[in-house]
């Protein structure tokens, strides 16, 4: 990932690509409790459905408050919660933590509910379980009254360097994602449904019944944003392109299928010595779990990515578990962090030649340097960010310009939310 | 939770290329050397008097200065040192100290700290110097005056004040071929157009400077010179000492091409050089100066801002996000 030493031409970063003959994943399970993240701040401990003490099964839907049905979990592992407190993601996202302690000897403890609705496939249904499966499928694109989607495109390239989940799934789980795109069909009443693929996945691909479309192996055209300006732009009024993970279509094949919620998420894991192991964990399975069965060792220093190198996020613990879109976990050893640096912009435009989005990222750099949040975003295109992260990367000065950005995206949105409270 | 272990925690993106500003700037110095050696060969010891005075009090500003405004020490980034080093290339081989001395306080006081140090410059840090040098003393910055002590084994006179003075007749004993090889009375490190062009390509070929500013400058002064020369060869000389005369090669490679003062768009990159070497062939051919080069990178530093505005639009998002 080092510079070329020649120059002349834009870097480009090159999707990695998964082997001919991929030995099967690893199986890994939860040792002791496993954590899971509800999308609702936890405010009113008193009017929680779930409880410390209370027992649960594996696939059962515990969701948080009794008005909000969006904001749930299913529980992976049959257990007991031992905790549940308020936990702060990125950009002050609020949320729950919930963990649950397992209970081995409750192996067959399974919750039903979604067997008894499984055999008549509905929207309402999907959201209602399948919105935290593996790949994390988002039902409100197609429940929302403002957008009308009349394109599914479905991501079967993965999205982030050194991450080959997506394409393992093209590989090995076509025929689910098949069944899913049908049901889709069925439930979202949306007839064009596009897989997208990297290049040479093209051929298997065609297989699913959908119209297929391939991305090229460079960085970052598996975007959505990517997507939608190449290759499907003709569609492209405002929201009419609903996006989903392939492994999310999958899941929603496999649960209708079998009438029991998938829970096993496929994971990238990228060692300190940059070789790759494929895993497969429930949701909520800490991050030390995985990597005790990939024998690696994490040291003072290291860093630990949930997700890919481009976008994904370093965390603090390695108590921190597997998200249903945590698509890869990376280790870096510590002599292989390049730090970041408070050198000034020195105007050099690798930035602004390798940006996608076509920004003036010097221009926009220094107006967030300044504090100048709605400056930057009428006059530097804040707003087109596409949040691939290739600034950073290239920049010579080593300034930290993907924070720069979402911290004054989430300032500005922040900024209008309360103007328009107020107006 | 309780835990001994200590992750290092950052925002994406979690890979970097390696570049450094340190690397571009040492990169750039060692692209001057072959002109800078065949300059000390030319010139022998007060040239290298020169150029390390003026590489060392370059350094000693930007530390003063560091102190003075509680800021980081920046030296290491050998931008102070390329200042310095290019700042003592323009100059002739034999001047007061004193003028080394205030030329880099001008470069990198003037030029560059007061605007917040690297990156902030509107102007070359180099060439606010020079010109302001070029203003203040102009005697000691004449080349003939300067280097009348040396015996060459080619003509003696600087061929633009020839070329100024006597047109295209004071002309005839230079050849293209002398002048590529140096054969010239000029700065320390700005004649041995060989070893500039060869500089040059290197930093183009690493993408340490842009190659757009580079070539279009060129082709500015080339496609200038030539419509003079073409409208009356008698009086305006070709491209081709245009191109190898005074301080357009280091203009172009080195001067033009620095960083903050430069534009990064691409339409921008031309429409700059091409300005650049307009402005400097007219300055030489029209103007009251003999060399128009330092005069041209101020005005095009000076308009960067404006014409850097030429660029693609952003693209347009058109997706919801939940």
């Amino acid at each position: 990932m080092k510079r070329q030493f020649f120059g002349i031409a834009t870097p480009k970063l090159k999707y990695d690509v998964i082997e001919d003959v991929q030995p099967e994943p690893v199986s890994v399970q939860p040792k002791q409790r496993v954590t899971l993240f509800i999308e609702k701040a936890y405010d009113r401990a008193d009017k929680a459905l779930i409880k410390k003490g209370d027992a649960v099964a594996r696939g059962q839907r515990l969701q948080l408050f009794a008005e909000d049905p969006a904001a749930y979990a299913i529980c992976p592992v049959p257990g007991v919660i031992s905790e549940i407190s308020p936990f702060i993601g990125m950009m002050e996202k609020q949320m729950t933590a919930v963990v649950i302690d397992t209970e081995s000897d409750r192996e067959d403890d399974r919750d039903t509910a979604f067997k008894e609705v499984s055999g008549t496939p509905s929207i309402e249904d999907a959201a209602r379980f399948l919105g935290r499966v593996p790949g994390k499928p988002d039902f409100t694109q197609f429940t929302d009254a403002d957008r009308m989607v009349k394109t599914i495109a479905v991501l079967g390239a993965d999205q982030d360097l050194q991450t080959i989940t997506g394409q393992y799934i093209i590989k090995t789980g076509i025929s689910s994602v098949k069944t899913g795109i049908d049901i889709l069909r069925k439930i979202t009443g949306v007839q064009n449904i596009v897989l997208v693929v990297a290049q040479y996945q093209v051929q298997v691909a065609g297989t699913a019944a959908a119209g297929v479309r391939s991305v090229d192996a460079y960085y970052p055209s598996a975007h959505p944003e990517m997507i939608i300006r190449h290759l499907l732009a003709e569609q492209a009024e405002q929201g009419q392109i609903g996006f989903l993970t392939a492994e999310a279509v999958a899941g929603i094949g496999e649960a209708y299928n079998t009438g029991e919620l998938p829970l096993e998420k496929r994971i990238t894991v990228v060692k300190k010595d940059g070789t790759r192991q494929l895993v497969t964990a429930p949701v909520g399975t800490h991050a030390a779990d995985i990597l005790d069965a990939v024998n690696e060792q994490v040291e003072n220093g290291d860093r630990l990515i949930m997700g890919g190198p481009m976008t994904g996020d370093a965390v603090y613990s390695l108590e921190h578990p597997v998200e249903p879109d945590t698509d890869a976990i990376i280790v870096q050893d510590k002599e292989m962090i390049v730090a970041g640096t408070d050198t000034p912009c020195t105007n050099c435009g690798e930035c602004v030649r390798i940006c996608p989005a076509n920004i003036p990222v010097n221009e926009l750099v220094r107006l967030l340097d300044a504090g100048e949040y709605e400056k930057a975003a009428e006059q530097a295109a804040l707003f087109s960010c596409i949040e691939c992260g290739l600034c950073a990367y290239a920049c010579e000065s080593r300034i930290p310009i993907f924070q720069f950005i979402r911290l004054a995206k989430h300032a500005v949105k922040r900024m209008r939310a309360a103007e328009e409270a107020n107006a | 939770m309780p835990n001994a272990m200590k992750l290092t925690v950052s925002h994406a993106p979690f890979l970097h290329d390696g570049s450094e500003v340190s690397t571009k700037q040492y990169n750039i110095i060692a692209a001057t050397l072959i002109a800078v050696i065949a300059g000390l060969l030319q010139y022998g010891i007060p040239a290298l008097g020169v150029l390390t005075l003026s590489v060392g009090s370059a350094m000693a500003w930007e530390l003063l200065m560091n102190l003075l405004t509680r800021r980081p020490v920046s030296i290491g980034d050998g931008n102070a040192a390329l200042i310095g080093l290019l700042f003592a290339m323009l100059l002739p081989a034999v001047v007061p100290w004193w003028l080394v001395v205030t030329g880099t306080f001008v470069a990198v006081v003037i030029g560059k700290q007061i605007y917040g140090g690297i990156g902030g410059n509107p102007f070359n840090p180099v060439v606010v110097a020079y010109a302001i040098l070029m203003i203040s003393w102009p005697m000691f910055l004449d080349f003939n005056a300067a280097l009348v002590d040396y015996q060459f084994d080619f003509t003696a006179g600087s061929p633009l004040v020839l070329y100024k003075a006597y047109g295209t007749a004071g002309l005839e004993s230079f050849s293209l071929g002398g002048l590529l090889l140096g054969q010239q009375a000029g700065g320390i490190g700005a004649t041995f157009g060989l070893g500039l062009i060869i500089g040059g390509i290197y930093l183009i070929l690493r993408g340490f400077i842009r190659w757009e500013i580079a070539v279009s400058f060129l082709a500015g002064i080339f496609i200038t010179a030539l419509c003079f020369n073409l409208y009356n060869p008698e009086v305006y000389a070709g491209p081709g000492f245009h191109l190898l005369t005074g301080f357009t090669l280091i203009g172009a490679f080195f001067l033009a091409t620095e960083d903050s003062s430069s534009p990064v768009h691409f339409i921008p990159m031309l429409v700059y050089g091409l300005l650049g070497g307009f402005l400097t062939v007219m300055i030489r051919n029209l103007g009251a100066h003999i060399d128009g080069v330092i005069y041209a990178i101020l005005i095009i530093n000076l308009v960067n801002p404006i014409i850097d505005k030429i660029r693609p639009k952003a693209m347009k998002r058109v997706m919801h996000h939940a």
